[in-house]
């Protein structure tokens, strides 16, 4: 009963794990670079062959990284049930489109070949490594690295005026605060649950009733975010933080030869992906 | 853009974004109703909140924030477009924004209960409009769907946006910083 109130379990995102391994000390620019070609690549792959290169990769990297394979899947888990509605949508409507290869089904407007077999599994699968990949990530790199990365990364926008450090602050405190609002939101839903509130249970065509059972989550929910936010903004303030400073940084990365080979090897599996004609 | 963020706007910004991004991930966001649409959301009620409260450009953060988010959870090919899930969002706590501030000379109530109405229904009608015109629905459809989801959405978001922002104003009376004035 209590388990489906267990709201953090499920939230992979801004939750790091460390140990310390090759993964985690790499620089975080090189590893987001990476990170964010790689799922270019594997998104444009259609083979089986080459998604399941990906699959391999990215249980390697959880492997590498020293984290225990259940954080990821518990990313997965939740996404099952859209997975299969999405498959059997794409096997029934895709057919036309993505026709080409052995013809097994026809009826109507119903048309099931080979390729479209493929588009099935082969979108099925991806998803699945973009949720591990992008979970490797966040798990082996803190937030902190994380936003410098992409401060770093953003950093030519600067020329045009457009404001790099606080958008990247914006990003980091969205990401840092969804792990504690999830903990409230789960202390709120036992206290109701605890005194008779029903949440979501009541039959669906019920949109009032739905509605009103969210209330007494939701309001709350608002007002804890924004009391939080200004117990942080009297912290900032009070620390003279002022936005739009140029500001120099307590670490500062500096790519050594092992994120160059990893840079390399992320380039050369990439373009594998995506140039090389898989036979399957 | 330098000045434009402030301290105050920079936190309530990514605090809201916060919870846009957990509504959506928790599916707590989502109210089933029985359309195409298959859910009424009260996701982008965080982008509205913020444009009453600071202004168009936390609106808009909030509300790309949000966008980003439904684009990388959608499981409907409709969200897999960033035109349709991204673009649009943007215009929310803008036009939320503009509604509340020309009506509130007049009522506080009545400007963020309709800033409220007509920002969600400038979600609606933005993602439906752009669902026609990249060709994922029918006109029919469209309307049907604005209609039945619309409508429920827009009453929903006016209650929550009143309840949230109005015990918000309370609350900043005895506590809102003010060093951010005399910045």
């Amino acid at each position: 009963m209590a388990s489906e109130f267990d709201l953090s379990r499920n939230i992979t995102i801004g939750q790091y794990v460390p140990t310390g391994s090759f993964i985690h000390r790499l620089d975080p620019r090189i590893k987001l670079l990476v990170f964010t070609i790689l799922v270019l690549a594997i998104a444009l792959n259609t083979s089986y062959l080459g998604n399941a290169l990906g699959l391999l990769l990215s249980i390697y990297l959880f492997w590498a990284s020293k984290i225990p394979i259940s954080y990821g899947l518990s990313g997965i888990k939740p996404a099952i049930p859209f997975i299969i509605i999405l498959a059997v949508l794409q096997l029934i409507f895709q057919g036309n489109v993505f026709s080409g290869g052995k013809v097994f089904f026809e009826y109507g407007f119903i048309l099931i070949t080979s390729e479209s077999i493929r588009l099935v599994i082969v979108s099925a699968v991806r998803f699945v490594e973009i949720i591990l990949l992008s979970s490797v990530l966040t798990l082996s790199t803190s937030t902190t690295d994380l936003t410098h990365a992409i401060q770093s990364l953003l950093s030519p926008l600067k020329k045009v005026k457009f404001p790099v450090h606080e958008i990247s602050l914006i990003i980091t405190i969205a990401i840092r605060f969804v792990p504690t609002f999830a903990i409230e939101m789960e202390k709120m839903m036992k206290a109701q649950a605890s005194r008779g509130a029903d949440f979501g249970s009541g039959e669906w065509w019920r949109i009032i009733q739905r509605t009103k059972d969210m209330l007494p989550i939701i309001i709350p929910l608002f007002n804890i975010a924004l009391s939080r936010a200004e117990d942080l903004i009297l912290a900032m303030e009070s620390r003279c933080y002022t936005p739009g400073n140029d500001r120099s940084s307590y670490s500062v990365y500096k790519a050594i030869g092992r994120d160059y080979i990893v840079l390399m090897i992320g380039l050369l599996f990439s373009a594998l992906l995506l140039f090389y004609h898989f036979p399957y | 853009m330098k000045g434009s963020l402030s301290v105050r706007n920079i936190v309530i910004a990514g605090v809201l974004g916060a919870v846009a991004i957990l509504l959506g991930v928790t599916r707590l966001g989502y109210i089933p109703v029985p359309t195409a649409a298959g859910n009424a959301t009260i996701m982008h009620i965080p982008a509205i909140i913020g444009g009453i409260m600071q202004g168009p450009v936390v609106g808009a953060i909030v509300g790309i924030i949000f966008g980003v988010s439904s684009f990388l959870n959608a499981t409907v090919p409709l969200f897999k477009d960033p035109l349709v899930a991204i673009l649009p969002r943007l215009f929310i706590g803008v036009i939320a924004w503009l509604v509340y501030v020309g009506i509130r000379r007049k009522s506080e109530y009545l400007a963020i209960g309709t800033a409220a109405f007509l920002g969600t229904l400038t979600n609606t009608v933005l993602v439906l409009t752009m669902a026609v015109v990249r060709g994922y629905m029918g006109a029919e459809v469209a309307w049907t769907v604005a209609i039945t989801s619309g409508i429920p959405e827009a009453i929903v978001g006016t209650i929550v946006t009143l309840a949230v922002v109005l015990a918000w104003k309370q609350i900043g009376k005895g506590k809102k910083s003010k060093i951010s004035e005399d910045l």
